[in-house]
């Protein structure tokens, strides 16, 4: 009996203390309508690809004629995934951008989370964007 | 006969070790294996600062709102509150090359803090005057906290975007939060 009671118990403290999914909620009617972009431009390393996964990318033009890029992720496991994500941003003629403080971001994700990463573009002439995902260490 | 032959070998070896096993190298500014500390700020920290602070200030449309475009900015006191020195051009001119390419503002080099002027030659040279705009201030900050061996330090990079009125046209504000044992650097 003292055997079980302290097997549940210690059960009982492991669901508690190492769980780390998330439950969200919001509300069923969305007014904000999401302009959703049909083609993937997401470069995934394999790793990350089967642990946090892109729900949806959608764009749209600041009041300043910048493009804004919001990509929703949703992380597939149960346990935090660590990773770092880059925005490219490409001009009408497909030429890269070179963006000044364009680095990697770090960010992580709870077990089950939804997420959203977004970014601007550098300039007005930025057209396209490519994001490339990296799981982290 | 079978030394001569290992000896030399082994010789080889540690002299190939010692000369070439240097592991210095290459890496990309602000990627993935630039070295993390906890107690000091990274160059992916102030790259990470710039590109968030930058990317809101633009969404916003405040440099948006002047008479005759691009804004004109005029760059302020910026203060460190952190425990080491630091050089807060690394934050700042990052913001300034971004604005500019972005064409919504440029920087004047002839009006600064204290009447004192960034490119004092260019002060000299100056023949028309055009007041700025907008100035920008700000501040960095450390918190750190600890358990045990565990240190956390959180750096709070804070901007402000102030029109000729004085009022804050704009602010930004970007925390970045490090952890790691004592002594131990991450990638």
């Amino acid at each position: 009996m003292k055997i079980k009671i302290a097997l549940m118990f210690a059960a009982a403290l492991a669901v508690a203390g190492c769980h780390n999914s998330m439950n969200s909620v919001q509300n069923a009617q969305q007014v904000g309508q999401r302009t959703m972009i049909s083609d993937s431009r997401v470069v995934s390393d394999t790793g990350l690809t089967r642990k946090v996964g892109v729900v949806g990318i959608n764009t749209a033009m600041t009041p300043g004629g910048f493009l804004k890029v919001q990509v929703e992720l949703l992380n597939q496991t149960r346990s935090l995934q660590t990773f770092n994500y880059r925005f490219e941003w490409f001009d009408a003629n497909g030429m890269q951008i070179n963006a000044p403080a364009g680095g990697a971001v770090a960010a992580e994700i709870d077990g089950g989370e939804s997420k959203f990463i977004n970014a601007v573009a550098p300039t007005p002439a930025s057209k396209d964007f490519r994001l490339k995902l990296i799981l982290g260490q | 006969m079978k030394n001569k032959i290992i000896v030399p070998l082994i010789a080889a070896g540690a002299v190939f070790i010692t000369s070439c096993g240097t592991n210095a190298h290459y890496v990309e500014t602000g990627g993935n294996r630039n070295i993390v500390s906890v107690g000091e700020i990274n160059i992916q920290d102030y790259i990470q600062a710039a590109n968030t602070m930058t990317g809101e200030l633009l969404a916003s449309g405040a440099l948006d709102r002047v008479k005759s475009p691009p804004a004109i900015l005029a760059i302020s006191r910026i203060v460190n509150n952190t425990g080491k020195q630091i050089d807060t051009d690394l934050l700042i001119k990052k913001i300034r090359v971004a604005l500019l390419q972005s064409g919504k503002a440029v920087t004047t080099t002839t009006f600064g803090l204290g009447g004192q002027a960034e490119d004092p030659l260019a002060k000299g040279m100056q023949q028309t005057t055009r007041p700025a705009d907008f100035s920008l201030s700000g501040k960095i900050i450390q918190l750190n906290a600890k358990a045990g061996d565990t240190t956390q330090a959180t750096y709070s990079f804070q901007l402000s975007l102030t029109d000729t009125q004085g009022l804050a046209t704009w602010e930004g504000e970007k925390e970045i939060t490090k952890i790691g044992t004592r002594g131990t650097v991450g990638f």
